[in-house]
């Protein structure tokens, strides 16, 4: 029978903590029972290391087999549930549809009690508005394009004149110039002809 | 220290997503042990890698089941230990009791290895067969596997109290047949 403070079985199969071991050692350094036992649970337990694992002669493996795989769904919901990323993108998006069905579901009822009554004479009323203001736009922008051709006209008129003034002028004084040379050169051929050969 | 730089329960939950290749890796950590404990529960290399593929493919069945991937080592050998039995019943007729002595039936051959002389491990069989079959399961998961008593508890499905007592009966047993044998100079 053993007197060490611990199991020494218990410590040489490695469940006391440290400092468990530590009196242990203490102890069997002082106790010449508890040092002998010790040691022969130790040489037990160096020869049963003797017996040596074995490699395993063929290597276990699985080949990827649809047998074993979970099913797409189960997959996705898996992959959904095991990535906070997910999780948080989608409670964002539960959180802004919510919102947007509130807001949708409040304001729908608010605006069918004050308009529908007065719907289609409101739309008359607007579809009147809407056409005379659509006229009198088109009635101001005839006039205005009207308008605007005519002092196009106008301005081209007097363009047309001015230029056609300026080309008489122009003929005018290219005939004067011609008339000229013309006479010119006569009086020359009048003073080189001798005077008996004057007609 | 061994550094792993992907860690079992990542392995663990990839695997439970489908992922056979992670399934695999972890196989590879992991068969080597499993195939040694059930080699020295069942003394028979061939049963030993067919329950080794069976624990393996019925782990990979349950992993859902798995409640905390940190207890996959006694986890996986909880289903190693019910696959040995299983494998033991089937063996025998319905109702007949499996022997203790023919639990680990005939002693396989100890590969023997360079470090070691062939009398060491003779001597070490012969000792281990002087045990019943929960006294030598239990040597087998502390000595050889370095599972905790709570983890044994786990395995065998019993109170650690059961599982000291095997194991403190066990090694008694052991230091008489081992210890004075080495002192005698069977080495």
């Amino acid at each position: 029978m053993s007197c060490s403070p611990f199991d020494l079985r218990d410590y040489l199969l490695g469940e006391l903590s440290a400092e468990e071991r530590r009196q242990v050692d203490v102890h069997a350094r002082s106790c010449g029972g508890c040092h002998e036992e010790l040691e022969r649970l130790r040489i037990t337990h160096s020869t049963l290391l003797a017996l040596r694992d074995e490699e395993v002669p063929q290597r276990i493996g699985f080949v990827s087999d649809k047998v074993f795989e979970p099913s797409l769904a189960r997959r996705a919901w898996e992959a959904f549930w095991g990535s906070p990323a997910k999780l948080g993108f989608a409670s964002a998006a539960i959180l802004s549809a919510t919102l947007v069905i509130f807001t949708f579901f409040r304001q729908a009822p608010a605006v069918a009690s004050v308009a529908a009554p007065d719907a289609s004479k409101i739309e008359a009323q607007v579809s009147a508005r809407v056409s005379a203001a659509v006229e009198k736009a088109v009635a101001q922008s005839e006039a205005r394009q009207a308008s605007k051709t005519a002092e196009l006209l106008a301005a081209a008129e007097q363009r047309f004149a001015r230029q056609r003034q300026a080309d008489m002028l122009n003929v005018e004084q290219r005939l004067s110039v011609l008339q000229k040379r013309y006479n010119v050169r006569e009086n020359m051929l009048a003073r080189l002809e001798p005077p008996g050969e004057m007609k | 220290m061994i550094f792993r730089a992907v860690e079992d329960t990542d392995l663990i939950r990839k695997a439970r997503r489908g992922d056979v290749e992670a399934y695999n890796l972890l196989i590879s950590r992991w068969e080597k042990r499993v195939y040694n404990y059930l080699l020295r529960i069942v003394a028979d290399r061939e049963d030993a890698l067919d329950l080794s593929q069976d624990v393996f493919l019925k782990a990979y069945q349950n992993l859902r089941k798995l409640d905390d991937p940190a207890r996959f080592a006694p986890w996986l050998f909880r289903i190693a230990h019910n696959e040995a039995f299983s494998s033991f019943r089937r063996r025998r007729p319905e109702g007949e009791t499996v022997p203790q002595s023919d639990f680990a039936g005939e002693r396989i051959p100890a590969k023997v290895s360079p470090a070691f002389p062939i009398e060491l491990s003779i001597a070490v069989t012969t000792a281990l067969d002087k045990l019943n079959a929960d006294q030598r399961e239990a040597v087998i998961l502390k000595i050889y596997q370095g599972f905790k008593f709570e983890e044994m508890a786990e395995i065998l499905s019993c109170p650690v109290s059961t599982v000291k007592s095997r194991l403190y009966t066990a090694l008694d047993v052991l230091k008489t047949q081992l210890a004075p044998a080495k002192s005698r100079g069977v080495t």
